[in-house]
């Protein structure tokens, strides 16, 4: 494999390799280095919010059946049956108290554990033969929520999902905690690009200065208030742990006036300021910053905007959540979401859903003229020259590396992490810097997992190195799946 | 009744006629005229006359595509419970097609090519004389560029069309699209 010493350093520096964008090597390395160790989200809780409830979602190639048991406990297992591999699951999404292998029969219940084993005695002499007991689907490595929104990480050893997610769960929360009860996601709405996952995912940290131009045509049929091209460089862009954003610039008012001058009636504002900290709050009321768009490294992105949904004045907020899922690289399929308060008014989430359809998602006007632009860059980048071409992602600072304007201090912005007004590339900047330091850092081998076997003999010995201990069930009933793979190890 | 349209988010105002009886036969003048009136849709499409398409819509108009998915035998739906691609009204719609008409909706320039394939048209009647349903198939091909492949969208349709002083006019629209993953990079299209 080709060193890639150079091409991270240079990305460090601000200047960006043209073909990182489509590079089948670089693309192999990033299945195996961030695919392989990062927390990828999934689904959320409310997409599954009854026993037996199950969607069926990907990471990479892997297919996982992610549901909720009869016990109400969230489970992602690897959608692959124990006996000869055949799908368990071939529906995307459904509500099954049990799933039947359809080659040749084996059951599991939506635990993961094995009920049904055709002929057991026969085929194997019981459980002399093949231990049917304690045996379940291969369950996620690692998996855990915040606010609802479900991850999973393919390394057993992962750190923590806080500790990964780190001060980004601040900004997380005003998409995804305006009330007690949290949101409710529908969709998504899956479609295909030809366009490398990264691209989308650096846009929506942090690009500000394609608003003005690729949205143009939005704002000219006077769907969207703000994006004048001198507002957008009024708001913000911050990074703060795992992920960053943007930010518009309020007109002057209080807290309340402020959330109601994007839409919110009263009756969220007040639950938004019993859900949200004092900081959170801050961060409107005073520094009167709204949050937009962002992305959480490496491949979740959100979106708060505020059209109009009607001919009339007012405006009306939407949230969307989506995920740039790798099909290759330079093929990316966009899962989209639209998200809402779950304590919202009936009224609200109905125009809220109107509002998000007509910004964002397969048919959005916004995403129309995004898609378009990184297809075309994604195609550009495949060839000889792009290899030439280091782009400058350097916006915001000055060459000895100084700020163009200076971060904004505590008083200015109550948000954690780093926040600058003006245009700037900073955010971009930070997620291809995440991105080389996972490139950069090989992952530990995996462990592999016997189904029922005999003890491994010798001849078997010098793999079975962090293999499953030889003929034991790969899985005691333990309280979370990460530990379960941990108790195979 | 239970349809795509009453059960979408955004459907309310729409009107809640259906079809009864069977088919009408194929020399029916009211097949005819709807058959017609489909047929010089799709050549509008093609031709991206957005403005001259609106005009063939009711103002109370509901435009609908379910998202599809795929469910297990006896799940007893298969389309994501409360997302649409499209769940349009006159005004939504009228906004989609000012941008197209704008000098700077970049995703049409330069424009696609399209053709929408028009067949399996059948037509019934309503309780009404003035409003009929007209199901078809329909399957755009749309390319943009040179040398990039072009893409596929095969749906079925059901149509409410409104006899109007103006001529005959769509009051609602239900696509049913083939796809649960679309493959064509965003929908800045009409089916
Ligand atoms: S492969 Fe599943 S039962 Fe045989
Ligand atoms: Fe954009």
């Amino acid at each position: 494999m080709t060193d890639q010493t150079g091409v991270l350093a240079d990305v460090r520096r601000g200047m960006i390799p043209a073909h990182i964008y489509n590079d089948r090597e670089l693309f192999e390395l990033e299945r195996e280095r961030i695919f392989g160790r990062a927390w990828i989200f999934v689904a959320h809780e409310s997409e599954i919010a009854k026993p037996g409830d199950y969607v069926v979602r990907r990471v990479l190639e892997d297919s996982f059946i992610v549901a909720r048991d009869e016990k109400g406990e969230i489970r992602a297992h690897f959608n692959m049956c124990l006996h000869r591999g055949m799908q368990v699951c071939r529906a995307e999404i459904g509500n099954a108290s049990h799933f039947r292998c359809p080659y040749h029969g084996w059951s599991y219940r939506n635990d993961g554990r094995i009920v049904g084993l055709p002929f057991h005695q026969d085929a194997y002499g019981g459980e002399a033969g093949f231990k049917r007991k304690g045996q379940r689907l291969l369950p996620a490595p690692n998996l855990a929520t915040y606010n609802g929104l479900i991850f999973i990480s393919m390394d057993p050893d992962a750190e923590p999902l806080e500790d990964f997610l780190g001060d980004f769960r601040f900004y997380l929360d005003y998409y995804t905690k305006q009330s007690p009860s949290g949101i409710e996601l529908r969709g998504p709405q899956r479609w295909r690009v030809k366009a490398n996952w990264k691209i989308g995912a650096e846009n929506f940290a942090g690009d500000m200065y394609h608003t003005p131009q690729t949205h143009t045509s939005v704002v000219e049929i006077g769907l969207f208030r703000e994006p004048k091209a001198e507002k957008r460089k009024d708001g913000c862009t911050y990074w703060a742990g795992a992920g960053g954003g943007t930010t518009y610039k309020l007109p002057e008012g209080d807290l309340d006036e402020r959330l109601r001058y994007v839409g919110y009636p009263q009756e969220m504002v007040d639950r938004m300021k019993h859900s949200l900290s004092e900081d959170q709050l801050k961060v409107v009321g005073d520094d009167g910053f709204m949050i937009s768009a962002a992305s959480a490294f490496p491949n979740l992105s959100f979106v708060h905007n505020w059209p109009r949904v009607a001919e009339s004045d007012d405006v009306l907020p939407f949230i969307s959540i989506r995920q740039w899922q790798p099909v290759s690289e330079n093929e990316t399929e966009v899962l989209s979401w639209f998200a809402v308060d779950a304590e919202a008014p009936e009224e609200f989430k109905a125009l809220s859903y109107k509002a998000y359809l007509m910004c964002f998602g397969s048919t959005g006007m916004f995403e129309q003229d995004d898609v378009e632009n990184w297809v075309s860059l994604t195609n550009t980048a495949a060839g000889s020259m792009a290899r030439r071409l280091l782009l400058n992602s350097r916006m915001g600072i000055l060459e000895d590396g100084t700020e163009v304007v200076p971060a904004l201090t505590p008083e200015q912005f109550h948000g954690p992490g780093v926040a600058h007004t003006g245009y700037g590339e900073y955010n971009q900047r930070e997620l291809l810097n995440r991105w080389a330091d996972h490139l950069e850092r090989p992952v530990s081998t995996v462990s592999t997992v016997e189904v029922g076997g005999p003890a491994a003999g010798p001849a078997a010995a010098g793999t079975a190195a962090g293999a499953a201990p030889a003929g034991a069930p790969p899985n005691a009933v333990a309280p979370t799946a990460a530990d379960q793979v941990r108790a195979q190890a | 009744m239970e349809t795509h349209s009453t059960r979408s988010v955004l459907g309310a105002h729409a009107s809640r006629l259906q079809r009864v009886g069977a088919t009408l036969p194929f020399d029916d003048e009211r097949h005819l005229a709807a058959h017609r009136w489909l047929v010089d849709e799709a050549w509008l499409l093609d031709a991206q006359a957005y403005s001259d398409w609106l005009a063939l819509l009711t103002e109370d108009i509901h435009y609908v595509m379910p998202v599809r998915v795929t469910t297990a035998l006896g799940a007893g739906f298969d389309t994501s419970p409360g997302m649409a691609h499209f769940d349009e009204d006159w005004y939504s719609l009228s906004r989609r097609v000012a941008r197209f008409l704008t000098e700077h909706a970049w995703t049409e320039d330069p424009p696609s090519r399209l053709r929408h394939h028009l067949s399996n048209v059948r037509t019934f009647a309503t309780e009404d004389p003035d409003h009929l349903i007209v199901d078809s198939a329909t399957l755009l091909f749309r390319n943009r560029g040179d040398v990039h492949e072009g893409s596929l969208v095969s749906a079925g349709r059901e149509d409410l069309l409104r006899r109007t002083p103006e001529g005959w006019k769509l009051a609602r629209r239900t696509i049913m699209v083939d796809d649960s993953v679309m493959r064509m990079q965003n929908l800045a299209i009409f089916l």
